[in-house]
């Protein structure tokens, strides 16, 4: 195609200008795709791994508060719920580490397994976790982090309970965003009793999965009615609502990250439609020729708009591939971050490669219209004494 | 050399182009500035929550005064160890202490869980920069509350006089106290016995805040809780405690080196853009200077110099722009909370301070600097019968 | 006082090789007004280039006030102009962003004089050219023959020994030419300065000492040089002034 050639001569005029105005957007948009990881964790925590058939059963004075574990089996009798566990939250710190780095729980191993089906963690690790007291399933996030694997044993010191876990690997989350470890509600339970208390007796929430998201409105108000005027008064929410209340105090924190997106999206406007005007105001003499030899308006137009185009969508690709790169690359080497929780996974999504796609675009397109829009009303006359 | 006028005038000749390329680098600097106000809004809040002469007394292990508990025979005992500070009446400044972290509604129907600090009246002596500035402090063994000036306003029933329900109860605000900016404005505080009642804990306590009588008897004092065989406790530094906590901040500092890398470097490939232009546009200039004499190294810093003053306008625009984006995000936000994770909600006032605004000075500078070396170069390097030549 | 032996010069142009200057040698003493003309590509400019240090020979000695150029590194050439030459240019060549007088004191930046000096130096300067009026005002509010003025005010502030012009009425209308050649034959005679000329303008022979006359790279002497100065004043004749 002529035109092509044509916008790649024209590119490769001032060849210094054009790698320095490209690498600038590149790096912007590489940034844009980093900070927009952000919103997008919590938004795949939110849309992706909370089901809409799983329910939180919780205190209503909060997570904090306790339940007690026999309320469990109340819960599971409930008309419509296909699995419920206890869970109880065990502190663990690392003990490379020295403190907590990320979350951990007890669970009830006969039952989690039908609670968290979609976690498709493989039924013969689910077997192991049953069998073995000792045994923990951990989060693919965590695991990359630290570098385990199946079969490892690492210790847990509990910050919370009086209690050490020397655990045994037998099974992962397959899911790159869960940091997540489970230990045995039955190790927890004997482990008190042997210090002379009375067992695990309480949890923090009990997770239900309902048989279908239909029923999932009636089973929380039933389950709220059971404890109405108990010691424990619950507020049951969906898996949904749950998290996007835990996490909900970093909306503005999220709302800032935005702002500071915007900012530099900004900046790259200003960087490529900098770069189109300089181009054009060293050009005039050249365009004001073409004018007087009969090229249209539109045409000049067109070209001028199409090699900002051209510039500024070959360089935000390159960011984004470039973003990808180095998600994986952070990926490897952090993990889950106690400040930034699921903001801090730094996947590169689908909306976000769209939105970094769609933002070199536009910024082109922008950047290309002003200085393009005047160079082509120009008059020839204007321009050709302007310049000779 | 060349006149320090010749490079700063040369930015005001052409205003419309250097405020294009200034521009860019101002959006830089209102970014970084932004992100580091919140940053360092976080760990000054942290880092002022500490009192030098202040021990914090938990289980051992516990990182965390809301994870952890003090049996009552333990506070019984520590209470009379020698080195800590006592008031006027000859009684011992220990507070003991318990933390909970329930639920708070916000107006807008969202919850957060925060940390509700059961004290008896002598943590006020304890903890000395916590002050209550409007109403008054709580009876003992009664059902008020005094707040934190980060939580007033942020939660249903937060406001002074206003009945606050979490937990099992309902508690009468009944004064609001100020201090000093560290993390305990984001805390409400109520009695100790009261709050084990609410929350069915059966020891009443999770932890001791005591004050050292004087700085020497710190570490004296601190070894003999931890060494004690009858408990496991671990005593710490108030201020070493929460340094602890701000660690996890660290992590959102990255993020700021990683935003000012990345946006600095595409806007000092701008920066070298127009300053590339320039040197184009200036050939003939450059040779007359290089003709009159004028050495290669006072070229190169004259453009050096007009590269770092373009930068600095940018700075201005960026420093006055991110000032009052921060009152405005400030005003709209409210505060920004942190430590969802950890369980508990620090709020922090997004602030951007004059150190904040140094740090982006440099970037400023090392963007105009880096962006301006290469186009300095080749004006240098040009042989002043090219220039002359190409006129 | 410039002593120029069996000097050539060629460099390349895209796939060309010029040869600017073949073996040329000229003398002039000091205290004279000397033209150097010729056609287009004849080399003049290339020889004055080579006078005032800007240039190099490929083969052959430059030497002025004494001073054998060929010795002297980038940076000694480049010191050595700022303490004896001074430069004008066709197109006055004066900095857009500073002041007239700034302008003017420039070069004296290279010195070891102190503010105040170079001031009144610039000042000084500048009312010999007769400008002393518009020293504050920049190059885009003088007219043409006022910045050429300011660029010779700027040439002789350093009181140099020797002064360069390439082509400085090129510039310029009728009336402004006249004044500048005219300025500058004045400054050869009030303060003995030695002035080379490169110009194409036939009116310069009424003020200039003597002309040089260069064809494509040869100095032409004898009956070729009277034949070239004669070829001129016929073009004077044509042009009114």
């Amino acid at each position: 195609m002529k035109f092509l050639g044509l916008i790649r001569a024209n590119l490769g005029r001032n060849k210094l200008r054009t790698v320095l105005t490209g690498g600038a957007i590149m790096l912007a948009v590489v940034l844009v795709c980093l900070l927009l990881t952000m919103p997008a964790g919590l938004d795949a925590l939110l849309s992706n791994i909370a089901s809409n058939t799983r329910i939180s059963v919780h205190n209503k004075g909060g997570v904090v508060y306790s339940l007690p574990y026999s309320f469990t089996r109340k819960v599971r009798q409930v008309d419509g719920v296909a699995a419920a566990t206890a869970t109880m939250w065990f502190g663990g710190a690392f003990e490379e580490e020295g403190r907590v780095t990320f979350p951990n729980f007890a669970v009830e191993a006969e039952h989690v397994g039908a609670v968290y089906p979609d976690y498709k963690i493989p039924a013969e690790q689910l077997d192991d976790f049953r069998r073995y007291r000792d045994g923990i399933i951990v989060g693919r996030q965590t695991m990359r982090k630290y570098g385990w694997k199946i079969g490892d044993r690492i210790t847990l010191r509990s910050t919370v309970w009086p209690v050490n876990l020397d655990g045994r690997i037998v099974g992962e989350i397959p899911n790159d965003r869960s940091p997540i470890v489970w230990l045995n509600w039955t190790f927890l339970d004997e482990a008190l009793k042997a210090r002379g208390g009375t067992g695990l007796g309480i949890a923090n929430v009990v997770w239900v999965r309902a048989t279908d998201p239909e029923r999932v409105n009636a089973i929380m108000r039933e389950i709220d009615d059971m404890s109405r005027n108990s010691e424990a008064e619950t507020a049951c929410e969906t898996e949904k609502s749950y998290f996007a209340n835990f996490f909900g105090s970093m909306k503005a924190f999220l709302t800032i990250i935005l702002v500071v997106t915007a900012l530099v999206a900004l900046c790259i406007v200003f960087i490529a439609a900098n770069t189109a005007s300089m181009g054009v105001r060293e050009r005039s003499g050249e365009l004001a020729v073409l004018k007087a030899i009969g090229f249209g308006r539109r045409v000049i137009f067109g070209t001028l708009l199409a090699e900002a185009v051209a510039l500024s969508s070959v360089a935000g690709s390159s960011g984004v591939l470039l973003a990808i790169g180095l998600t994986h690359l952070l990926k490897a080497t952090t993990g889950w971050s106690p400040t930034l929780g699921p903001l801090g996974s730094f996947i590169v999504t689908g909306p976000v490669i769209v939105q970094g796609l769609f933002l070199s675009l536009f910024v082109g397109m922008l950047a290309g219209v002003v200085p393009s829009f005047g160079a082509a009303r120009k008059p020839v006359v204007q321009t050709l004494h302007e310049v000779f | 050399m060349l006149p320090l006028s010749y490079s700063v005038r040369n930015v005001t000749a052409r205003p419309l182009r250097s405020l294009m390329s200034s521009s860019v680098i101002a959006l830089v600097v209102v970014a970084c500035s932004l992100f580091l106000g919140l940053i360092s809004s976080l760990k000054r809040t942290v880092a002022s929550s500490g009192d030098p002469l202040n021990v914090v007394v938990m289980r051992k292990g516990s990182d965390n005064d809301g994870a952890s508990w003090l049996p009552l025979a333990a506070y019984q005992a520590i209470r009379f160890f020698d080195g800590i500070a006592r008031d006027s009446a000859d009684q011992p400044l220990i507070s003991p202490e318990l933390v909970v972290q329930p639920f708070f509604h916000t107006p807008a129907g969202g919850r957060e869980n925060v940390l509700v600090r059961g004290v008896e009246p002598v943590a006020l002596a304890v903890h000395d920069k916590v002050k209550i500035v409007e109403g008054r402090m709580f009876t003992p063994s009664s059902h008020e509350a005094v707040l934190g000036r980060g939580i007033v306003g942020r939660y249903l029933g937060a406001q002074l006089g206003d009945d606050l329900k979490f937990g099992h109860g309902t508690w009468k605000v009944v004064g609001i106290f100020d201090a000093a900016g560290s993390s305990f404005e984001s805390e409400v505080w109520i009695d100790v016995r009261e709050l084990a009642n609410d929350a069915k804990r059966p020891s009443p306590f999770s932890g001791a805040r005591l004050r050292a009588a004087s700085a020497a008897d710190l570490e004296p004092l601190m070894r003999r809780i931890d060494d004690d065989p009858r408990y496991a406790l671990h005593a710490q530094r108030e201020a070493d405690y929460y340094a602890k906590q701000s660690e996890s901040a660290n992590s959102l500092y990255v993020l700021v080196i990683g935003i000012a890398v990345l946006a600095g470097i595409g806007a000092g490939f701008g920066a070298a853009n127009a300053m590339y232009a320039a040197v184009q546009a200036r050939t003939a200039e450059i040779g007359t200077l290089r003709a009159l004499g004028f050495s290669r190294g006072a070229i190169l810093l004259a453009f050096q110099i007009e590269a770092v003053a373009l930068a600095s306008v940018g700075f201005v625009i960026g420093a006055l722009a991110s000032l009052g984006l921060s009152k405005l995000l400030g005003v709209l936000l409210g505060g920004v909370g942190f430590g969802a994770a950890t369980f508990t909600t620090n709020v922090v006032s997004l602030r951007v301070s004059s150190g904040d605004l140094v740090a982006a000075l440099i970037l400023a500078v090392l963007i105009g600097a880096f962006g301006g070396f290469g186009p300095a170069w080749r004006a240098a390097r040009m042989r002043p019968i090219e220039a002359l030549h190409k006129a | 006082m410039i002593e120029v032996r069996n000097v050539s010069r060629s460099y390349h142009r895209n796939v060309d090789e010029v040869h600017a200057l073949d073996d040329v040698s000229v003398h002039i003493d000091g205290g004279h007004f000397v033209a150097f003309m010729g056609p287009s590509g004849s080399g003049k400019s290339t020889l004055l280039n080579l006078v005032s240090g800007i240039d190099r020979p490929n083969s052959g000695e430059v030497i002025v006030a004494g001073q054998r150029l060929n010795d002297l590194s980038e940076d000694d050439l480049a010191r050595w102009r700022a303490r004896h030459v001074g430069l004008i240019f066709q197109f006055f060549n004066l900095i857009p962003v500073l002041s007239a007088r700034d302008n003017v004191a420039l070069p004296l930046l290279l010195t070891s004089l102190k503010k105040p000096e170079r001031i009144r130096r610039a000042e000084t300067a500048l009312r010999v050219v007769g400008l002393d009026h518009r020293m504050d005002h920049t190059p885009r509010t003088l007219s043409g023959g006022e910045q050429q003025r300011v660029a010779i005010a700027r040439a002789i502030v350093t009181d140099p020994d020797l002064i360069v012009a390439d082509e400085p009425t090129g510039d310029l209308d009728a009336r402004n030419a006249e004044d500048i050649l005219g300025l500058l034959r004045q400054l050869k005679h009030d303060f003995g300065k030695t002035i080379v000329m490169v110009t194409h303008d036939p009116r310069a022979l009424r003020f200039v000492d003597y002309a040089l006359h260069l064809d494509k790279g040869i100095l032409l002497e004898g009956e070729d040089a009277e034949r070239a100065a004669e070829a001129i004043r016929i073009a004077a004749g044509a042009h009114p002034h």
